[in-house]
């Protein structure tokens, strides 16, 4: 085995974790700022992908060309979700269990509506662009995966700037900082929690396309992808955007080193332990804020 | 950072002690050191002559060491009876069936005077009577060391009266020592027979009630250097 | 009066014992079947998820370890379902004793999400493990009886696991086991200063919710005839069992039970009737609805809107 082989798959790693990383960030988002465990996270991913794959197939919209649309449609529909499921959910004793349980509910209406209307056939997004590879010496690097990553890169980028230089977004931390303290200087909690959940909704569905140029999708992979939710979150701790990021690659690097020598199956065991042992050991994350 | 440094207390059985500092001094940390919330670096606790320093919160109960806590923390959801009940149940009476406990139960919340609300929901209650179902609750474990935090604030002169009479009640007719963390000067003047004072984390003084109240040091640390310069 | 609500339930009781004996058609014994199956479910999971407040969604490890070791046993040693069930509820047991003692000492949402990771390893596992048949599954061999008598003692066998659970269940719930529980639940700091073991009550809550469900696997999986690691380690099945207990109040003895019947039988009709994909979307607006206007479960609310009228 080559080392060049070892660094295609160590690279390959690196860029998926990237787009993991823009997969989870929202979702720690919503956890940190809301107390809100929204587990039907993942499936608003599959949904932009689905966007994404039917734009391109139907009306030959590149899905580069159709971001700005899928972001701004996905954020209408976490708008929506938030204001019917998320908001009357807030007011219960227990927030994150009932939002567990709630976005439990809508993980399955929507899943089993794009399974209804659209069949549960694996799909796969495969612009003109992803299927060939860049060289760098004997090693080839995916231009699928390569484009995700750059997405990923700058949507999480653009969140970050988002959160740390405009007004809304210190809003949103003052919020999660300091509720009441954030209230009481006029903050909107309502609108900060709505803002996030849209943004988070929309950071999933971009994730999507992304994953979708790499991998096949379909309805139920969401619960896959689930995992690698709860995996990147925890690892890079609630509700930090560089944790997450950085959480992204430390799991993409993991996996594309263990993929060069171990079969698969293994390396889902092993990034599962490696949860477990942080939640064991260091719940607060790897690199919390 | 160190919370706590170098104390060096003695409490002896029987005694009603007071532990009095300005806020933030590490009082609270001391008792949840005391009870095994916080493990200690260094240093010991010795109960009884035994060393607690590496026990177990529930371990700590169980050799007899009951405690209240200075923001109010009943089970809520329980009602009041309920709520002694089970403390009855897992005190060191060795109680094992409900109806002895809730019986068990009843009469201590006939010594703290909440018997009348035995079947109110521990949320309905109001701050002070609240605070006797933490003490209530504290009794049942059958205590012979009880860490009481800040019992007294927020409540009226006629209530730091009885409370006064209850913690003396206490102490003679249940035969547990005290020990209690207070702000309520009042309070500390009227039961305590000896006092320590911290700051920051470090003893500053100990002795009777007068002599503290009197010593420089402590009037500073409450009220501030009296010149600027 | 008292008397009169026992004969009601001796009665109801009664019946269903005797249902199978009026020969209905298979669809009723199988759907009673379903139902008993997730009141023994429900009811088992909540004495650590309702009473002690820690919600696992890996219960069905449990389960699945019941159904598969009857599977195992049966094919290899032959032995009656109604001796590896018990030894699948064992089996579950030890299980939950050894992943109990680091899991258990996390809290609230750390521990769900282990709990479902070790539901998620566990399959990926077993999807891999020629010893259990990884991905083909195992086929059950059938006892040396006729069908009509087959389904006749499954029938019964998960009726009185059924009863069983939810009696033991309820006789927790007024014990001083169950007293400890709540304590916990409520104010996990506090029930230590009582003197509350907080790691061991909780952890006998795990391993007795853990027999209770692997015995409870170990029958359903015969009358299945079938384990495969997708379908018996089904996620579904796991937040299933959270939500019917949720839905019907996770705080008594009862809730589990209502929830379990109410909202197994809707799934198994819509199921039938409708299609799965519609029946699933049904459930999914169902469990929405439910958590917005009664976040703390129907009990709760029913009890609510009941102390309203009275007062």
């Amino acid at each position: 085995m080559s080392l060049s082989y070892i660094i295609e798959s160590i690279i390959s790693g690196l860029l998926l974790g990237g787009i993991y990383a823009l997969l989870s960030v929202g979702f720690g988002l919503t956890w940190g700022t809301m107390k809100v465990l929204n587990i039907s996270h993942a499936v608003f991913a599959v949904l932009g992908a689905f966007v994404a794959y039917w734009m391109f197939v139907k009306a030959g919209i590149d899905p580069l060309i159709s971001l700005p649309l899928l972001a701004t449609l996905l954020f209408l529909v976490g708008a929506v979700v938030y204001r019917l499921v998320i908001r009357p959910v807030q007011k219960a004793k227990d927030v994150i269990m009932a939002s567990m349980v709630a976005t439990f509910g809508v993980a399955i209406v929507v899943e089993n509506a794009m399974s209804f209307f659209w069949r549960p056939d694996p799909r796969i997004l495969k612009p003109p662009y992803a299927g060939s590879s860049i060289f760098i010496g004997d090693m080839a690097i995916s231009q699928g995966p390569l484009i995700g990553f750059i997405m990923a890169v700058s949507a999480i980028t653009l969140l970050y700037l988002f959160l740390h230089h405009t007004y809304i977004g210190k809003g949103v931390q003052a919020t999660w900082q300091n509720p009441m303290g954030a209230a009481l200087v006029g903050i909107n909690p309502g609108r900060v929690s709505l803002i996030t959940f849209a943004l988070s909704i929309a950071s999933a569905g971009l994730a999507g396309v992304a994953m979708a140029m790499i991998y096949a999708f379909y309805p139920s992979v969401q619960s896959v992808w689930t995992m690698f939710v709860f995996l990147v979150t925890i690892v890079g701790g609630v509700g930090s955007v560089i944790g997450t990021g950085l959480a992204g690659l430390l799991i993409g690097f993991i996996i594309g080193l263990c993929a060069a020598f171990l079969p698969f199956v293994w390396v889902n065991v092993l990034l599962f332990a490696l949860l477990l042992a942080i939640l064991l050991f260091k719940p607060e994350g790897l690199f919390g804020a | 950072m160190r919370a706590l440094t170098n104390l060096d207390f003695v409490v002896g059985q029987g005694q009603i002690v007071g532990l009095i500092g300005p806020n933030g001094s590490g009082k609270t940390t001391l008792f949840n050191a005391i009870t095994g919330f916080y493990p200690a670096d260094s240093g010991r606790i010795i109960y009884k002559g035994k060393e607690i320093t590496r026990c177990r919160p529930y371990e700590i109960a169980r050799l007899g060491i009951a405690r209240t806590f200075q923001i109010v923390r009943p089970l809520l959801g329980l009602s009041v009876l309920d709520n002694v009940t089970t403390a009855v149940l897992y005190g060191r009476e060795a109680i094992g069936s409900m109806g002895k406990g809730r019986g068990r139960a009843l009469e201590l919340l006939k010594f703290v005077r909440l018997d009348d609300k035995k079947d109110v929901p521990a949320q309905r209650l109001v701050a002070a009577e609240k605070k006797r179902l933490e003490l209530a609750r504290a009794l049942a474990l059958k205590p012979e060391f009880l860490l009481l935090d800040e019992v007294f604030s927020g409540l009226n002169d006629t209530e730091i009266q009885d409370a006064i009479k209850l913690i003396f009640r206490i102490r003679d007719e249940l035969g547990v020592t005290i020990f209690l963390i207070e702000h309520v000067m009042k309070a500390v003047m009227g039961t305590c027979e000896k006092i320590f004072v911290i700051q920051y984390g470090v003893k500053l003084a100990e002795g009777k009630p007068e002599e503290v109240s009197r010593d420089p040091a402590v009037i500073e640390a409450y009220l501030g250097k009296k010149r600027a310069c | 009066m008292k008397t009169r609500k026992y004969i009601l339930v001796l009665l109801a009781m009664f019946v269903l014992f005797a249902f199978p004996i009026v020969k209905p058609p298979l669809f009723f014994l199988t759907l009673c079947f379903s139902v008993f199956m997730f009141v023994g479910l429900t009811e088992s999971w909540n004495l650590l998820g309702g009473y002690t407040g820690y919600v696992s969604l890996g219960h069905i490890a449990f389960f699945s370890t019941g159904a598969y070791t009857t599977a195992v046993c049966m094919n290899r040693l032959g032995l009656s379902p109604f001796v590896t069930a018990p030894l699948g509820g064992i089996f579950s047991a030890i299980l939950a004793a050894l992943v109990g003692y680091p899991v258990l000492r996390l809290k609230g949402a750390y521990f769900t999400i282990s709990s479902l990771l070790l539901a998620v390893v566990m399959q990926l596992i077993f999807m891999n493990w020629d010893f259990v048949g990884s991905s083909t599954g195992l086929w059950y061999k059938l006892l040396p009886v006729s069908i009509e008598m087959n389904r006749l003692l499954f029938y019964e066998a998960m009726l009185i696991l059924a009863t069983i659970t939810t009696l033991v269940v309820r006789y927790v719930e007024r014990s001083k086991f169950g007293a400890g529980l709540v304590a916990i639940r409520e104010d996990e700091d506090v029930a230590k200063t009582m003197g509350i073991n907080t790691p061991w009550l909780k952890m006998k809550a795990f391993i007795l919710g853990a027999f209770l469900a692997g015995t409870v696997g170990g029958i359903y999986g015969y009358y299945m005839s079938y384990v495969h690691p997708e379908v018996t380690f089904s996620m579904n099945t796991s937040l299933l069992i959270l939500l019917m207990s949720f839905f019907g109040g996770c705080r008594t003895w009862s809730g589990p039970l209502i929830g379990a019947v109410v909202l197994s039988l809707a799934n198994q009709l819509i199921v039938t009737f409708i299609g799965a994909e519609i029946s699933r979307i049904l459930y999914g607006l169902l469990l929405v609805i439910v958590i917005m206007f009664m976040p703390d479960g129907v009990i709760q609310y029913a009890r609510e809107a009941f102390a309203r009228e009275k007062g």
